[in-house]
């Protein structure tokens, strides 16, 4: 075609010399010099147009099969200038989908300085709309040198129509993310809050930051609300009903504070974990008062009794020592100095099961010592009980472990005195003593079964953890824990009344009661802690501050309340739980 | 014929440039229109999580829990309230077979509800019968 084309043109040029061939010749000699072949040349020419045309048309129809294969993502996300400054979060949901907070578009109000023609005029109407305003504070910020003020942050829609009719030039607004947490108080402690600019401070939001949500925002692309919601394990209705029950059973027994956690020990899932007292997420100001820190895993305590029941669970499982075996308890243990008391002496040689069901300080000593300092420590370092346990929350405190462990910090350490660690710690440690051995990371986000199995490690053997269940039963059918035992739900649990540390000596007033209670006893689905501290004694405790009157009680309360909300069926006439827990194990055998 | 050619080439181009106006104008208000639903949708968005975050305030445990103490005299539910699908009684017979044309007439010639009232009224007794 090309040829052909050029052919055509050839002929129409070369058609013309006969007419006017001196003028041509003229100004063919002017134009191209004498001796050059014109036609030759325009053909050259003619060809190269061609070329460049063809290579120009080839590229817009290349260009045009791209835009029409590659899909639209191609295209770069512009984001509006009036919005954006705060990172959009991703929404937190509780286990059955309930918002623990969420983002709001809220108006913000700022001011161009240079753009403004009267401050003084300025200052005036916007204190009128805004009462809230400081003066001052308004005058000196539209005075000043700067290009971009913030007035306030975060109005109302209605406030946004009033500033917008006073019309003053300079003055703006930019669409915000607020962080919104509809339940307030219910969960703070394990949601945390967040600082004006949408970033995370604390608990679970700062955990979000840490995980790439502060970088995916300094690309600019945490913009849009396109993230998908993270869901955590905590469950609202149950959360709500012990942050109820703990706040009740502070007030009664005029405690300093209260604390509760609910677990399941088959996955490491937290349920719930409430101390109180605590703040609103939607005023972080409150979170910076220091009676208001989450006791269960910043806070580190002597846990008192609770802590025999890993003592008990370590002897049972070293193979050293059975159910049947006793121990001397009919006197105090004196060692050096020191004599170590029962609280419910009973002064005679006690069982293994009475040792744990009188809670006896003699009869655990005596059973860490006879296993050793160092199996003690080795037991004690496998449950993690030890080091510093870390989950999502940023929050976690170590535990204070006696420098130089010698024998006498096995004798207080067996019955939990002079080893301070976090509760959740221990509960993570009394979780593996319960569900048959495994020793599984305790955590805020859903996770399944499966998933728990493969952080598990195996700690104790399955037979010693029915052994333990059976304890903890035991203790609630005859032991220090009666008022627990809600019917149809075959509680097991440990009582713990630890003594404060007051001016470096234990206090005999001041107490931190404690109960571990786990259920149902035959087959673990959540282990629970009520700890209360520094409670009173009342009338209706007849004057005793002890874990049988307040944190047992208040352990009962809760569960009875929550076991149906957990989906637990109750379930009567079960035999006790020598015949039921125990009888398994000697099958097993 | 190369002038009917170059007629056809340059009505082909007149052709061409007022179709490829067109198409360049209507992709220009499509794309006005979909950023204009861009911007509906994430308002849209926002005023649903706004409204959701709403509706979580008001349905909270606390303000529940506070209401209902208010305003019910309900109770909170007791362990023995509880009971097993497989525990429930079976239904009883109907009286009335499946299929009885007349199911009043039916019921009123039983001879074990001929005693029974059906006002409010109380039963005369048989010797005022």
């Amino acid at each position: 075609m090309r040829s052909a084309l050029a052919v055509t043109h050839s002929t129409t040029l070369g058609a013309a010399p006969g007419t006017n061939s001196w003028r041509r010749r003229l100004s063919h000699a002017l134009l191209y010099g004498p001796n050059v072949d014109r036609a030759a040349k325009a053909k050259a020419r003619l060809g190269l147009a061609i070329v460049v045309f063809a290579l120009g048309y080839g590229v817009i129809a290349g260009r045009l099969v791209m835009f029409a294969v590659a899909p639209e993502s191609q295209l770069v996300r512009r984001s509006n200038a009036a919005d954006a400054v705060a990172t959009a979060r991703p929404d937190l949901l509780d286990r059955n989908g309930e918002i623990l907070a969420t983002d709001v578009r809220a108006p913000s109000l700022f001011a161009e300085p240079h753009r403004i023609i009267d401050v003084d005029e300025a200052v005036e109407l916007l204190t009128a709309v805004l009462p809230d305003l400081e003066t001052a504070e308004v005058r000196e910020r539209l005075s000043s040198k700067r290009r971009f003020v913030w007035l306030k942050r975060e109005i109302t829609p209605e406030q946004r129509v009033a500033v917008h009719r006073l019309g003053l030039p300079g003055i703006g607004f930019m669409t915000e993310n607020k962080r919104v947490y509809p339940n307030g108080v219910a969960a703070a402690h394990i949601i945390g809050h967040v600082n004006i600019d949408n970033q995370g401070i604390a608990g679970i939001e700062k955990w979000l930051d840490r995980n790439g949500l502060a970088d995916l925002h300094l690309a600019g692309l945490a913009t849009d609300r396109l993230q998908q919601p993270v869901e955590l394990a905590v469950d609202l209705r149950i959360q709500h009903a012990l942050r109820d029950e703990l706040v009740k059973a502070r007030d009664k027994y005029k405690a300093k504070a209260a604390a509760g956690l609910i677990m399941d020990p088959r996955t490491g899932e937290i349920t719930a974990m409430v101390s109180v007292p605590d703040y609103d997420a939607n005023n972080p100001r409150e979170a910076l008062d220091p009676t208001r820190i989450n006791r269960l895993t910043t806070g580190v305590f002597e846990m008192g009794s609770t802590f025999k029941a890993l003592t008990v669970g370590m002897a049972l499982d070293s193979g050293k020592i059975s159910l049947t075996d006793s121990f001397d308890a009919r006197t105090a243990l004196q060692y050096g100095k020191f004599t170590i008391h029962d609280f419910h002496a009973q002064n005679r040689v006690l069982t293994v099961p009475e040792i744990f069901t009188y809670s006896s300080n003699v009869g655990t000593a005596r059973m860490a010592l006879k296993l050793g300092v160092e199996h003690h420590k080795w037991f004690l370092r496998k449950l993690g009980q030890l080091d510093r346990l870390r989950t999502e929350l940023p929050e976690s405190a170590e535990p204070l472990v006696p420098r130089n462990w010698g024998e006498l910090n096995t004798v207080t350490i067996a019955f939990g005195h002079g080893l301070s660690v976090a509760p959740l710690q221990a509960m993570m440690g009394v979780g593996a003593l319960m569900n048959g051995g495994y020793l599984i990371p305790p955590t805020f986000r859903k996770r399944s079964e499966k998933e728990a199995m493969a952080l598990a490690t195996r700690v104790i053997k399955p037979s010693t953890s029915e052994k333990m269940r059976y304890l903890m039963r035991l203790n609630v059918e005859k032991g220090t824990a009666t008022k627990a035992d809600v019917d149809g739900f075959y509680v097991g649990g440990k009582t713990g009344t630890a003594e404060k540390v007051v001016a470096g000596r234990y206090s005999k007033t001041k107490v931190l009661t404690s109960f571990t209670a786990v259920l149902p006893a035959d087959q673990p689905r959540y282990v629970l802690l009520i700890m209360i501290d520094e409670p009173q004694g009342i009338p209706e405790t007849k004057g005793f501050a002890t874990s049988g009157w307040n944190a047992v009680p208040v352990g009962g309360a809760v569960i009875a309340r929550i076991a149906p909300l957990l989906g637990l069926e109750p379930r009567f006439e079960l035999p006790a739980s020598d015949k039921l827990i125990l009888a398994s194990v000697r099958e097993s055998r | 014929m190369i002038r009917l050619i170059n007629i056809c080439v340059i009505a082909a181009l007149f052709v061409a440039a007022a179709y490829v106006y067109k198409i360049k104008f209507e992709s220009t208000q499509r794309a006005e229109q979909v950023a204009k639903l861009r911007t509906e949708i994430r308002r849209e968005h926002d005023a649903i999580a706004a409204l959701r975050a709403e509706w979580s305030r008001l349905d909270n445990p606390a303000r529940i829990q506070e209401l209902a103490r208010r305003h019910l005299a309900l109770k909170p539910i007791e362990q023995r309230q509880f009971d097993r699908l497989d525990q429930l009684p079976e239904r009883p017979t109907p009286l009335v077979p499946a299929g009885v044309s007349d199911p009043i007439g039916f019921l009123i010639a039983l001879p074990e509800l001929a005693d029974t009232p059906t006002a409010s009224i109380t039963a005369p007794k048989k010797s005022e019968r």
